[in-house]
């Protein structure tokens, strides 16, 4: 298992900027539309002021949305949120369904995104010891993958099996065609799965695709004398 | 004036609409390149159009390409919630102004009336 220290330096920086600027332009969005609502209400008040009816229906139309933008913007700050601190621990338990979620979520601020969907997980909870950043960061670069191959209308499923052949867990990937993925994974995101233990197997004849999660990584051969990056 | 106003984030698009219409502009809009590429292509004529840069499917940027390419006579503003340096430059480079979100409504008159003066 290679260290993460080059990982975890100027290329996962990278992927922290990249998601950021995928945040900061939805927040833009919502504020856009609160902007434009509160301009209209303004508007619709200067109207009233100088004797024009105004339709009821308008001033709780406009106020409605205020109210659903602010709850969009809400949520999208918890995602930020919940991203900022997955760099808080190098290794750390962390369940499969929660790191899956984080990264779909964080995946529809993308143009690009399609839908994804988390088929539901039988059995014990996927608990592994692993760094979620940078776990995150692959589901992430996979999603961005299908997305671009396949198009706004990709519908991806995905859903989290035990491993077979080894300890750990599948990260299974289905509901997309993988043609088109001549260079899956490129070599940044190659050294990321490796430097975490994660294989990333893709056959695009049956049209599949699994990272493999090892149920524990060794937390001092990530680590380069305690320092990272 | 007539304003092709094309935006996928479609609360805004028809919110903004509606304040270009309490001043007196028509706005008419859509929330996809491709709808806006159909009407054109239909026969509907609009003197500006006000393009999102980034769209999911065709872009602002292509977008404003096909649109030329069906009237060389029409102008452009774009919109862009990116605050890259790149997305500004591309917009002054392929239209005539470029403006950011959230946008301030007297800078779109402005820009509007300097692009078409006097309709």
């Amino acid at each position: 298992m290679k260290h993460t220290n080059t990982t975890f330096g100027y290329d996962a920086l990278a992927h922290f900027g990249r998601v950021n600027a995928s945040i900061s332009h939805e927040l833009k969005n919502v504020m856009a539309i609160i902007s434009e609502t509160a301009g209209l209400l303004g508007d619709l008040s200067d109207m009233a002021s100088s004797g024009t009816p105004v339709a009821p229906d308008m001033l709780s139309d406009c106020t409605k949305s205020i109210v659903e933008e602010i709850q969009r913007g809400f949520a999208v700050i918890r995602q930020m949120n919940r991203f900022s601190h997955s760099i808080d621990h190098p290794v750390e338990s962390v369940n499969l369904m929660d790191v899956l979620d984080l990264s779909i979520n964080l995946s529809t601020y993308l143009s690009f995104a399609g839908t994804t969907t988390i088929a539901e997980s039988d059995g014990q909870p996927p608990v592994v010891a692993t760094c979620p950043f940078l776990l995150q960061a692959i589901i992430y670069q996979t999603l961005v993958y299908t997305f671009k191959h396949t198009g706004n209308n990709a519908d991806v499923t995905v859903g989290v099996n035990a491993s077979d052949e080894e300890k750990g867990w599948k990260i299974v990937f289905s509901g997309f065609s993988l043609n088109g993925f001549q260079v899956f994974p490129d070599p940044l995101l190659q050294t990321m799965a490796e430097s975490i233990g994660v294989t990333i197997k893709c056959d695009s004849t049956a049209d599949w695709l699994e990272l493999i999660v090892p149920s524990a990584i060794d937390e001092s051969a990530l680590l380069d004398g305690g320092n990272i990056g | 004036m007539k304003v092709l106003l094309v935006d996928d984030e479609q609360k805004f698009a028809l919110m903004l609409s509606k304040r270009l219409e309490l001043r007196g502009f028509m706005a008419q809009v859509f929330f996809s390149g491709e709808k806006a590429l159909d009407a054109v292509e239909a026969g509907n004529r609009f003197d500006v159009a006000v393009l999102d840069v980034k769209m999911p499917g065709i872009s602002g940027l292509e977008l404003r390409r096909q649109l030329s390419a069906l009237d060389p006579e029409m102008k452009f503003v774009f919109l862009t919630g990116h605050g890259s340096g790149t997305d500004h430059e591309t917009g002054r480079i392929m239209a005539e102004e470029c403006l950011p979100k959230p946008l301030k409504i007297e800078q779109l008159i402005e820009t509007l009336n300097r692009l078409i003066p006097g309709v």
